[in-house]
């Protein structure tokens, strides 16, 4: 390799001398350019990448399809070994090829496939345009460089910050993500920061270069709740300021509340279901997302009810079972569910699912998990403490009494649509 | 002014009146009048640390477990939560005494836990189980799972005849929801939650007194950790089992806890039964982490109230003075930084170490959840 060939006389600083830095020479920065009319920021088109391993085809991701714009958060929710951290590292390019192979499929950022890119331009992209937070951040930070290098390391390489400029930048970034003494900081290694603090850090070396896509894979998955809560705030407050777009990557529904705009979920590198983070919470219409709710413990104060579990295991991605891959898990599965693969049903706004039934509104009424808007007329079991009666915020947005459980999803998306066109006027 | 009592009082409840059998069933197990099955008091636990090696002997040490006290009851469960680094998991093994404590007593089962040895120690594992976070570094991968489960039988030389012991380990299996044709298979071959389920398996299979559970669902994902929180339920009313569980995750400890303590820096500072710790946690770091908890529903997590918690908790080697939380409280208030709170009783099997707690609450001290 030419890199190693490179002459360093005295001292021996890998990060000194970052030949990359010429890769800047002649590619045009994508994130300058304008979205081509009739195109999103990100576009994921019915994308397919098997790894062929001596086992057999593993279908890793199977016809997944999104758009993203600028300043949307997108939730991907799933079990570990569904393919969404894949899904992800497929538009990052990280997937080796071979065993991985494209099967079909696009993804076009800015109009531009990032699939047909050279190397050399995925390069640029890669942590400038879209960058990634890992999930454990013990092991993403390497253990023997300082943290401020590791954080410049993007702006050293992108933009062709000098050493000194990008670790004063660096000690800039880790104050925005709220670690003091930040000035002494960047002199740390890893080892010497907290989980949370290691996570904040890789947040400021993903934002480094202000980039427009954000993947965040299961960021808070090695975290306690109370960092957890603080990182998710710093991701909000992060994209508040920056505005780009968050794809964040977590098996857990409640993580991605309050933070998603539109939300995936997928099973065994199919999304089975994706819409706006209001159809999945209070119209869900796949057996797995009712699954994944029912398997969060609820909190109460009166009497504890059993969770209802997922009953087995995600299936292996080898031999995937005939007809829907969620037929041998799904309490409600039948004959047709067991023999023929479901297509893809989309209601008029959008929001689509992979079952059977999922039009079918007898089929999804009283089997959908109840939730806070079906509550609707104040059952105190909706909120710790709540006198009974008294309306929880948020719900107040729908008259009382007018939503049943799903009573026609199509109904309910007809006037949806309906006050949305209003609201153009 | 009320009376506040002390800790011990506050832990042994007795009804008035004897009770029927058919009454007890339907009280918590730690009103039931039971002796506890496990009794802490005063438990401490140091680890000395030497910050060069010329001064050796210096005084410093980390303060994992500071003055903890609790009792377990038969067929209770005990939750134990916490941030990572405040003592819950050193707090589980000093009591079957994997790590020695400094200080303070543990009586199990009637048995003065801190002096044994040999055998005595022996016995004592055999009634005290521990089922550890990581289940896949908790099974040893060079044995198979049939072998795993029985290991503890050979130990004690238990279980009868090997053929007997077999027999034993597939009835396990199948009550843990694996398939018992599987009895030869490796840890390798199973995913998380199945070897959850075999590390579950094993600490029953000596059908123990008391199952240390030490944050077993956190490395798994949300719908096996639902599996496997059933599962401990079922084996729980199965056996009459009780359970020390640990964790991070309120709303987890919540659903399946009886009785709840929250840990911070290696001190108690709420403990309850779970019904008022969840409907009223009265210590300013109970409501953060019940806080922190991420809702599942947009509505609901948008517009209830959420204390976050500035920064990490502080080192353990140096606690802050005074209440040990006042460095990172948004209610802290002078007194805080100079006088310890004790743990007191609040409310009659509430208590809690604030100097704010009830009955002299200060404005805006508690948020609704």
């Amino acid at each position: 390799m030419a890199f190693g060939k490179k002459k360093s006389g005295e001292a021996v600083d890998p990060l000194a001398n970052t030949p990359l830095n010429n890769i800047m020479d002649e590619v045009v920065d994508l994130k300058e350019q304008p979205i081509p009319e009739g195109h999103h920021l990100l576009e994921v088109d019915d994308l397919h990448m098997f790894f062929h391993t001596k086992d057999g085809v593993v279908k890793a991701v199977n016809g997944v399809s999104y758009t993203l714009d600028r300043g949307e958060t997108l939730g991907v929710v799933g079990e570990s070994g569904s393919g969404k951290s894949v899904t992800a590292m497929t538009i990052m390019g990280l997937i080796d090829m071979p065993p991985g192979k494209i099967e079909g499929g696009d993804v076009l950022y800015r109009g531009r496939s990032l699939l047909q890119m050279s190397e050399r331009e995925m390069q640029n992209v890669r942590g400038n345009d879209i960058a990634m937070i890992f999930q454990d951040p013990m092991t993403a930070l390497n253990p023997v460089y300082r943290v401020g290098d590791q954080i410049g390391e993007p702006l050293r390489i992108h933009r062709g910050y000098s050493k000194k400029d990008a670790v004063d930048r660096a000690a800039e970034l880790l104050s925005m993500v709220g670690i003091p003494n930040a000035e002494q900081r960047v002199r740390e290694y890893p080892h010497e920061f907290s989980g949370g603090m290691r996570q904040r850090a890789m947040i400021a070396m993903a934002l480094a270069c202000d980039p427009d896509i954000l993947i965040a894979d299961e960021p808070t998955t090695a975290l306690d709740v109370t960092i957890q809560a603080q990182i998710i705030e710093l991701m909000q407050e992060m994209q508040k300021q920056n505005g780009n777009a968050i794809i964040m990557i977590t098996h857990d529904l409640g993580v991605v509340a309050d933070i998603a705009d539109k939300i995936m979920v997928m099973y065994a590198g199919n999304p089975v279901e994706f819409g706006t983070a209001d159809d999945i919470f209070y119209n869900p219409i796949h057996p797995y997302t009712w699954g994944l709710m029912r398997s969060i413990p609820e909190q109460v104060t009166d009497e504890k009810k059993p969770l209802t579990p997922i009953k087995g295991n995600p299936p292996s991605l080898v031999t995937l079972p005939k007809g829907c891959s969620f037929s041998p898990r799904c309490p409600y599965a039948t004959d047709l569910c067991r023999n023929q693969v479901p297509l893809t049903y989309t209601l008029p706004d959008g929001h689509y699912s992979k079952c059977h039934y999922a039009l079918d509104p007898d089929f999804i009424k009283g089997r959908a998990p109840e939730n806070s808007r079906t509550y609707a007329g104040g059952n105190p079991r909706v909120v710790v403490d709540e006198p009974a009666g008294a309306p929880v915020a948020g719900m107040a947005k729908q008259a009382p009494g007018t939503v049943t459980a799903v009573d026609g999803a199509l109904a309910q998306h007809d006037t949806k649509a309906a006050s949305a066109e209003e609201g153009e006027e | 002014m009320p009376e506040t009592s002390t800790v011990a009082d506050a832990i042994t409840y007795t009804p008035d009146t004897p009770l029927t059998a058919e009454e007890k069933a339907k009280l918590e197990p730690s009103q039931r009048g039971n002796d506890p099955l496990l009794h802490v008091e005063h438990l401490v636990k140091e680890f000395p640390v030497s910050s060069s090696i010329f001064r050796r002997n210096s005084k410093r040490a980390v303060h994992a477990v500071n003055d903890v006290s609790f009792d377990i009851y038969p067929e209770e469960t005990f939750g134990l939560v916490g941030e990572s680094g405040c003592g819950k998991s050193t707090t589980g093994r000093c009591l079957m005494r994997l790590i020695n404590p400094t200080s303070g007593t543990v009586v199990f089962n009637g048995e003065d836990v801190s002096d044994m040895k040999g055998k005595e120690l022996k016995n004592l594992r055999h009634d005290m189980q521990y089922v550890f976070q990581d289940p896949y570094a908790s099974l040893n991968p060079r044995m198979t799972i049939g072998e795993l489960i029985s290991e503890p039988m050979y130990i004690h030389n238990e279980g009868g005849t090997p053929e007997q012991r077999i027999d034993t380990v597939r009835e396990l299996l199948k009550v843990v929801g694996l398939n018992p044709e599987h009895i030869n298979r490796y840890p390798h071959e199973f995913s998380g939650g199945q070897r959850q389920r075999i590390g579950i398996a094993r600490a029953f299979a000596l059908h123990p007194k008391l199952i240390i559970c030490d944050e077993p669902v956190s490395a798994l994902d949300v719908s096996i950790q639902a599996q496997v929180l059933n599962l401990l339920d079922e084996l729980q009313q199965e056996f009459g089992t009780a359970y020390l569980f640990i964790a991070h995750d309120l709303s987890v400890v919540q659903h399946i806890s009886d009785r709840v303590a929250v840990m911070y820096l290696g001190s108690i500072c709420e403990m309850s039964d779970w019904r008022s710790l969840y409907a009223e946690p009265c210590h300013p770091y109970s409501q953060a982490l019940l806080s922190a908890v991420p809702v599942a529903d947009p509505d609901l997590q948008r517009s209830r109230e959420r204390i976050i918690l500035a920064g990490d908790p502080p080192s353990p080697i140096d606690p802050p003075s005074g209440c040990l939380f006042h460095t990172r409280c948004p209610i802290a208030q002078e007194i805080c930084s100079q006088e310890k709170p004790e743990l007191r009783e609040i409310e009659p099997g509430h208590l809690c170490a604030c100097h704010f707690a009830k009955p002299f609450p200060i404005e805006g001290s508690s948020i609704k959840l």
